[in-house]
């Protein structure tokens, strides 16, 4: 009996040692960064930056960055062919980054994520991004200095912490696509001079895809302003017209409160009253040099001129067809008979908005 | 019928009650309950868990008649012979198939997140030696086991405080009630394979030591924590996805963690489903040991037969595991336990109230 229990364990921990799905660091490769464009003939270019380890022996590792491309008619099966080009098994599991050409963008984005989701081993805290022509421009940059991929995250991040730019990731970008009552807005990159990368904004969508249209650094933050949104700080700078002479102020919003209010009047006619409160510090104010701040004066007339920006966004976002204040939303919760009854898709451009923007300064800095 | 090594305290109860209703069923509750349900998913719970809380009632007022005899043997006493004997076959049944099923499903999750090159046999083989290995040991061993390891239930909901942090959005569930009473009770009749396990009790009873008394409080206790405990999860869920969003996922709850990443920590979801595997085979256990307790054998066979229907599970587990052919089984399996939990207890309840039968009234 003895025996037969000790031939019977040796079998089983012969089970037991097959380890079926350990997967080798040297055989994989790591992605770092993916990029997906639309060429001229209307086919799917991807290219991706991988990190090709390679074992020296005694726990000695040498590190490859390389840049792989493939093209195909659709998006599916750009994996598989990327797959066989590079040596090693695609691991998609740390791909930080995923940028979309502009042009492809406005073809739509799910087929891209939807990867990133169905597949168990990928990461969906990859930062989604559009850059500004060629997506690959601005992937292939900097070969030496690589990898590229971690170049554009730290940038992202920096640009998050300023509430310049949404954070916006696969899993996040997921949600917004399938939610029919809001839109979303995305990181908006751009390759300027000197072969730097710059945080230009952001684009503008309506369901998966780009309208085309984009705000500038300075009006993405106040976007992100008026949809109750501040990271760690939120500078801006502005001119102040009204005497003509170019004053100009910089701050930083401290804290921030907003109030969104969806109004249905007797016609069905839906208005929007967005009623925003910073409480702000100066971060510079050059002119009147000899007197102190005129704390009165400065906070009517940033209060004026953002509340006219206010108004310019909302101009802009009704154009492009881009509900990013989730107005869609707001109906379906609290007037779902109006919303029945309405095609959300024609009815947003006779959203009339309302935005008023106060600014409260309330720190100066070292002098009054 | 009193040994002492299969005897267990109120105490006991609360925690065996939990971790057999607990398990995989929680995962993709969510998604089963928004199908139709869809923003009022968290109310289908609290329904089924008031339904759960009515059955309860009907097994106390049934086992107080019949303290020392457990289910299967009171069909017989009500029923006689050959109708209790008939009876008795769907009980097991229905043990072995809901057994077969949550281990079926459990196999699916690891096989899908965890494992995906490991042969489904294998897992199968792994986790069922794990659980005949625990159920041979009898009751108050089972009972220890699952006390211990109730904490980590605590530590999943501690898990699902990181969440919070992630954006989220009230009005996905407004306005409540929208989706109409009929839909609502649809859902919760959805969600009645992750309550199941309640019906454990009608097995248990008889090994409770201390009075009998104060179980009707202990058993509403444990089905007021679970059916808290789902419902805000199902909310949970139903605030940070997009109600297309969970239309789409397999199991909601693995995707809640799946986005959250930190800077020495990643993937929250998987490490979680690790832990999670403890209260998934608690509830196989549970089944196995219900099942065998079922068969009404002597003390000194029992082992076998747990032996036995491990062996009826591990087979029936290898069916291939197409989505098509587990929701046939899943329909079929719900049908079998509205019979086993719901149908016969009450029926029973009935006909002794009427024939006036109790424990010591003569056999027939």
């Amino acid at each position: 009996m003895r025996k037969i229990l000790i031939i019977i364990l040796f079998i089983t921990l012969n089970i037991l040692t097959g380890c079926w799905d350990q997967q080798l660091l040297v055989n994989r490769t790591l992605v770092n960064g993916i990029s997906v464009d639309i060429t001229e003939e209307g086919k799917i270019k991807s290219a991706i930056r991988v990190l090709n380890i390679q074992s020296n022996g005694g726990g000695q590792f040498e590190i490859q960055d390389e840049l792989v491309e493939s093209a195909g008619q659709t998006s599916v099966g750009l994996g598989i062919e990327l797959d066989s080009k590079i040596t090693g098994e695609i691991d998609a599991s740390k791909a930080h980054v995923v940028i979309i050409g502009e042009e492809l963008a406005k073809k739509g984005i799910h087929p891209f994520i939807e990867f990133f989701y169905r597949d168990m081993d990928s990461y969906m805290s990859s930062k989604i991004v559009i850059s500004k022509g060629k997506a690959k421009e601005i992937l292939s940059m900097e070969k030496d200095k690589s990898p590229i991929a971690f170049v554009i995250l730290q940038l992202l991040n920096g640009a998050e912490a300023d509430t310049v730019i949404p954070k916006e990731t696969t899993f996040s970008v997921w949600r917004e696509i399938l939610d029919p009552g809001k839109d979303m807005v995305l990181p908006y990159l751009n390759r300027v001079e000197g072969n730097k990368i710059q945080a230009a904004g952001v684009a503008l969508f309506h369901n998966d895809q780009y309208t085309g249209t984009t705000l500038s650094k300075e009006k993405s933050s106040l976007l992100l302003s008026l949809m109750n949104q501040l990271e760690k700080t939120n500078k801006m700078a502005l001119m102040l017209e009204p005497e003509g002479n170019g004053r100009s102020i910089s701050f930083d919003t401290i804290n921030l409160s907003r109030n969104l209010e969806v109004l249905v009047d007797k016609d069905d006619k839906i208005i929007c009253k967005i009623d925003v409160k910073m409480n702000v510090e100066v971060g510079s104010y050059p002119q009147d040099f000899k007197k102190g701040l005129n704390i009165k004066k400065l906070n009517k007339d940033l209060s004026d001129e953002l509340t006219k920006q206010a108004k310019e966004i909302t101009n802009t976002l009704l154009q492009a067809n881009c509900d990013a204040l989730g107005i869609g939303r707001r109906i379906s919760s609290f007037h779902p008979e109006l919303w029945k009854k309405i095609d959300w898709e024609d009815e947003y451009k006779n959203v009339h908005f309302e935005p008023t923007v106060k600014v409260n300064i309330i720190k100066t800095g070292n002098v009054f | 019928m009193m040994e002492k090594n299969s005897s267990i305290t109120k105490f006991q109860l609360f925690f065996i009650l939990l971790e057999s209703q607990i398990g995989v069923g929680l995962l993709s509750l969510p998604n089963v309950v928004q199908k139709t349900a869809h923003g009022d998913g968290w109310i289908s719970t609290l329904i089924a868990g008031g339904a759960v809380q009515c059955m309860l009632v009907v097994y106390w007022q049934l086992l107080k008649r019949f303290p020392t005899l457990i289910y299967t043997e009171i069909t017989q006493k009500i029923l006689g012979r050959f109708l209790g004997r008939l009876f008795n076959l769907f009980i097991y049944m229905n043990f072995i198939l809901v057994g077969s099923l949550a281990t079926i499903l459990f196999i699916k999750i690891i096989n899908l997140w965890l494992l995906p090159f490991t042969p489904d046999w294998i897992i199968s083989l792994l986790i069922l030696a794990a659980c005949v290995y625990l159920t041979v040991s009898d009751l108050t061993m089972i009972a220890r086991f699952y006390v211990l390891v109730s904490f980590l239930i605590l530590l999943l909901l501690l898990t699902s405080l990181l969440n919070w942090f992630s954006p989220k959005e009230f009005q996905y569930i407004l306005p409540i009630g929208s989706s109409g009473f009929k839909n609502i009770l649809i859902g919760s009749k959805n969600s009645l394979l992750a309550m199941l396990g309640f019906e454990g009790l009608l097995l248990i009873f008889p090994f409770i030591i201390q009075n009998k008394k104060g179980v009707l409080k202990t058993i509403s206790l444990a089905n007021i924590f679970i059916t808290l405990f789902y419902t805000y999860f199902i909310f949970l869920t139903l605030i940070s996805f997009s109600p297309d969003q969970v239309a789409q996922m397999r199991e909601p709850i693995l995707n809640l963690l799946r986005g959250i990443t930190y800077k020495m920590v990643d993937r929250v979801d998987l490490i979680f489903l690790s832990i999670w595997i403890v209260p998934m085979s608690t509830s196989v256990i549970a089944y196995l040991f219900f099942a065998s307790k079922s068969m009404n054998v002597e003390k000194k066979t029992f082992p076998k037969v747990v032996l036995l229907n491990g062996f009826i599970i591990f087979l029936i587990t290898l069916i291939p595991h197409d989505d098509a052919i587990i929701t046939l089984f899943n329909n079929y399996v719900s049908y079998l336990s509205y019979l086993v939990v719901f149908i016969i207890p009450t029926l029973l309840l009935i006909l002794s109230f009427l024939f006036n039968k109790h424990e010591s009234s003569e056999s027939t």
